[in-house]
């Protein structure tokens, strides 16, 4: 090892201070959440960030029964699930496609689905509602899923686009070569080596979904959506925040186990991907 | 009484009757909060024992996206059966998508205060209010009696309101009036109650019709008294960040100010107070007026109130009749008691029974509405000068602008709103 | 060009054709009961004569000027994570965590930290300094929302990065080591190039965020105040198209948002994609 590996070392070292103070305030907001999740909301009043000193489980128990999260987690679940799956497949295909393959008008279509994510979400609302309503998919899981594929899938597509683009050519070239049809390679290369870029796209798009209140407002009014169940919670003068809390928490924990557990999937996936030189 | 309800009873179950399993949906804000759970059970318990059959189904709202999600479902004929609104501007843009209810329900409406808030411009109802909003002065006794001041003998003119405040200025802590105005909220109440009894009720009808500008005389000394109570110290320190629900009535609970402008709905009013400070420590008055009408008394009681929230019939609602019926269960004085039993609202049917309550500031309150309630000022007031008031009063709070040039700006916006012919 | 017709479809029957419904509704003088009249350019005029339009243009501004902030700190701490910090599991898991908490409870902690009688006022006092009204003053309130939109969201933009880093060779990088390059050497001339089409992604990404989903954090923070110094573009819309009651406003002003961004996303694409073949 050189000089300048220890230099590194040490700079790393160094680095790692200010980072270790900005998790520890990443952290808080949990900390926070599940606190006051255990407040009445006249503890809360009182005392914002002092400790619990009389934990109830009142909040959770009216979150889930009187507020029906209990219903609605399960809407959830398949719309989620559902869309991010749908996403990372067209996303990665069309990226794929608009990355490494020519043909005429890419570079319109990419800037059409580019143009897509820039749409403000308010302009549309009344005509999204309407076509939803002409193609009879309010209230229908089917619907949110295909409204929340649409809504996120130009990011989704724009990603896989950048990260594609960020491979060497050689890798299709190679394998088209070898008489591989477009739908082999797409299936025995691209997807493999995309995976880093898929499971990011997996994490933030089951945010994306996960989390989403104004499309699922719209389109689900009949089998409510968790997030949609919860805002609700906070009642006319945004006051029940314990009680929202408490359904942010409920929300939440779910979404943090898996990301936990995908850490793992992120850290050989960025090993499977790790092809170049 | 009874028999006629008997027979509505009987007359929408006979229209109901026909088609089965129909179901009415009401969208509202509040029902999913546990203060207000046992008025909406019975609510449906009576709509439901009423039409066999129907179910009413009761969805709460998130608010902050509450009247983008019900304007687009207007748009897109997908709304409700039965809708919420607060009274005032909210509600009288919901008109063009709703039936007028005077020919519906005029036994119910004949029973009514507080109907301004929810009338459109052709004079009709188009919400049954069920409760009132209104706006007093709520002060800790403890502190007025702390500061030498007679906790028993609150202020009732402009005068004696300086006096109390010089006192407490003069003292440092606590702050005179608590001041809670990052969402404009404050500018609100202040504009009400200060013009409780600085407007004729010629000027009052005047404000409606957008013939009394925000730079007339009446109007123009309510912001100038805006921007003198700032800068004479009235209000503690950062008042323009501070959120007003329920953090600021939290930090009056804990003694940070004297007064607070507070409200006569489901919050902030004279059950939390007495429950979180104690019955004997808070007091309660009216907002005195910093320029009294020629037409009224100085000192004389009289509050800011109106529909505070109400429910309405979507047009395009396929059950009309149904949805009437669940207007009616909803506002009705039996089902509406409850409400007002938990929550400590003022309901807005006379009928309905409130000798449960027993509190010495409720029992105020209900001598002055009855003796003399003003329409709420920033009800009678369109969405948009509301808007520019939030903005321009913050401006006027931090000095970053005049009450010359709030007063053109607000000008230009109400002329928009409310066009002259 | 198989490969592109789902994301084709599907985009063009959910976003493009709905957007070509809200452009003709911009025309119109709607609102949401009655579906008003074609008034041509009406609302278009309207926001150039409206002071409130003018400072949520203004601020947009301000807020696009702060980009490069909101995408160099989220690739500097995947640089440094992807380089092997000591704790680089934990900072990779834990700096995600306000990302997928609901901007009301972000929004719940720091209007009362910030606040005058706030905690960060205490702690300034105690070191002498007078207390701010961070959130209540014209000139705090926009940077101050800002760093709090920044520091709510850049575990995303980390995570982003360090999906584009491993794409970046281990054996160039331990290459030019091993030829006595210095670390500041390495990043600027090895990872930073090779990372462009992400770098690209993320500053397009991160200035169509800033002007369409800031609106929750403002929401709960200042509610655009105080005066106008908070209320963006987004926030105008929101309040057009719900409590105003004047949806054909609102998607006028979406309208000139929508070819704001367009027009600045296809400006950085330029600049920034000199390499990549799309």
């Amino acid at each position: 090892m050189s000089g300048a590996g220890k230099r590194q070392r040490l700079a790393l070292r160094i680095a790692a201070v200010p980072m270790g103070l900005l998790a520890l305030s990443c952290l808080y907001p949990i900390f926070f959440a599940i606190n006051n999740a255990f407040k009445t909301r006249d503890d809360y009043m009182r005392d914002r960030f002092g400790l619990a000193t009389q934990p109830t489980f009142d909040n959770f128990v009216q979150a889930w029964s009187r507020a029906h999260l209990n219903e609605y987690f399960l809407n959830s679940v398949i719309a989620t699930l559902g869309a991010v799956i749908l996403l990372m497949v067209v996303s990665s295909m069309a990226g794929f496609a608009l990355a490494s393959l020519r043909f005429p008008y890419r570079r319109f279509l990419f800037a059409v689905i580019l143009s897509s994510l820039m749409i403000p979400v308010q302009v549309v609302l009344v005509p999204f509602m309407r076509t939803m309503l002409a193609l009879n998919l309010v209230n229908t899981h089917i619907g949110l899923i295909l409204s929340y594929t649409a809504f996120f899938l130009p990011f989704s597509v724009y990603m896989m686009t950048a990260f594609y683009s960020g491979l060497p050519r050689e890798l299709i070239e190679a394998a088209r070569i070898d008489g591989a049809k477009l739908l082999q390679v797409w299936w025995h290369v691209m997807l493999p080596l995309g995976m880093p870029a898929l499971v990011t796209l997996a994490i933030l798009n089951t945010l994306s979904c996960w989390n989403d209140i104004l499309i699922s407002l719209l389109v689900m009014q009949k089998h409510r959506t968790l997030m949609v169940g919860i805002s609700a919670l906070k009642g006319q003068y945004s006051d029940q925040i314990p009680l929202f809390t408490s359904g942010i928490v409920i929300a939440a924990a779910p979404i943090v186990v898996l990301y936990i557990l995908f850490q793992r999937r992120i850290v050989s996936g960025i090993a499977v991907g790790a092809v170049k030189g | 009484m009874q028999k006629l309800k008997i027979v509505t009873a009987i007359a929408a179950m006979i229209m109901a009757s026909p088609v089965l399993a129909q179901e009415i949906t009401v969208w509202d804000v509040n029902v999913d909060d546990a203060a207000h759970a046992t008025y909406y059970d019975h609510a449906k318990a009576a709509f439901e024992a009423a039409h066999p059959g129907a179910t009413l189904n009761l969805l709460s709202q998130p608010d902050a996206e509450y009247y983008t999600l019900l304007g687009t479902a207007l748009a897109s004929k997908a709304g409700p059966d039965v809708i919420w609104a607060n009274g005032g501007a909210q509600a009288k843009a919901l008109v063009g998508g709703l039936i007028p209810l005077d020919d519906k329900l005029p036994d119910l409406i004949s029973k009514l205060v507080g109907k301004s808030a929810f009338t459109g411009p052709d004079g009709k109802l188009y919400f049954i209010p069920t409760t009132l909003q209104g706006h007093v002065v709520y002060y800790n006794k403890a502190l007025y009696k702390a500061a030498g001041l007679d906790p028993e003998k609150p202020p009732t003119t402009w005068a004696e309101l300086t006096k109390v405040c010089d006192t407490f200025k003069a003292s440092g802590k606590p702050a005179c009036f608590m001041m809670a105005n990052k969402e404009g909220y404050n500018a609100e109440f202040f504009l009400s109650e200060a013009a409780n009894q600085s407007l004729t009720a010629t000027q009052q009808a005047d404000w409606l019709a957008g013939k009394l500008h925000w730079s007339d005389p009446p109007i123009k000394a309510i912001l100038q008294a805006w921007v003198d109570t700032a800068k004479n110290g009235w209000y503690q320190e950062g008042g323009n960040s501070q959120t007003m629900f329920m953090d600021e009535f939290a930090l009056f609970e804990q003694g940070i100010a004297a007064n607070v402008m507070g409200l006569l709905s489901n919050v902030a009013h004279w059950k939390q107070f007495e429950k979180n400070m104690g019955v004997d420590k808070v007091g309660v008055y009216p907002m005195p007026s910093p320029t009294v009408a020629g037409d009224q008394h100085e000192g004389a009681p009289g509050v800011p109130l109106d529909g505070g929230v109400g429910y309405g019939v979507n047009k395009d609602s396929p059950n009309i009749d149904l949805a009437v019926d669940a207007v009616r269960i909803l506002a009705s004085p039996e089902v509406l008691s409850y409400l007002v039993n938990d929550t400590g609202s003022v309901p807005a049917n006379t009928e309905v029974n409130t000798s449960g309550i027993d509190s010495p500031g409720l029992k105020q309150i209900m001598g002055w509405l009855a003796t003399r309630a003003v329409p709420t000022t920033h009800a009678n007031s369109s969405a948009a000068e509301l808007d520019e008031w939030h903005r321009q009063s913050q401006l006027l709070y931090n000095g970053e602008a005049t009450v010359e040039q709030a007063a053109v700006a607000l000008d230009k916006v109400q002329a928009d709103a409310k066009p002259q012919k | 060009m198989l490969f592109l017709l789902p994301a084709i479809l599907l985009v063009l029957v959910f976003r493009i054709f709905p957007l070509f419904w809200g452009f003709a509704i911009s025309l119109t003088s709607a609102t949401s009961t009655d579906p008003g009249q074609f008034i041509g350019a009406g609302n278009y005029l309207r926001a150039l004569d409206d002071p409130n339009f003018r400072s949520a243009m203004a601020n947009a501004v301000a807020v696009l000027l702060s980009v490069p902030i909101f995408v160099t700190i989220p690739m500097l701490l995947a640089i440094l994570i992807h380089q092997g910090v000591p704790g680089r599991t934990f900072f990779r898991s834990v700096y995600f965590f306000p990302a997928i908490l609901s901007s009301v409870i972000i929004g719940s902690i720091f209007s009362v930290v910030l606040s005058f009688n706030g905690n960060l006022n205490a702690l300034l006092n105690l070191a002498g300094i007078s207390g701010v009204d961070w959130l209540g003053h014209s000139a705090t309130a926009l940077p101050v929302t800002l760093a709090i939109q920044c520091w709510s969201t850049f575990g995303m933009g980390v995570l982003i990065f360090l999906a584009g880093l491993s794409t970046v060779s281990k054996e160039m990088v331990e290459a030019a080591r091993l030829d006595g390059a210095k670390m500041w050497q390495i990043w600027w001339h090895v990872i930073i190039p090779e990372l462009r089409p992400i770098i690209e992604f993320s500053t397009v990404i991160t200035t169509i965020g800033l002007l369409t989903s800031m609106f929750g954090l403002i929401y709960v923070l200042t509610g655009g105040g105080p005066g106008t110094a908070t209320t963006v573009p987004e926030y105008l819309i929101w309040a057009a198209q719900g409590r105003l009651n004047r949806p054909a406003y609102a998607a006028a002003v979406s309208m000139v948002l929508f070819l704001m961004t367009s027009i600045l996303a296809w400006l950085q694409i330029r600049i920034l994609s000199r390499n990549a073949n799309i």
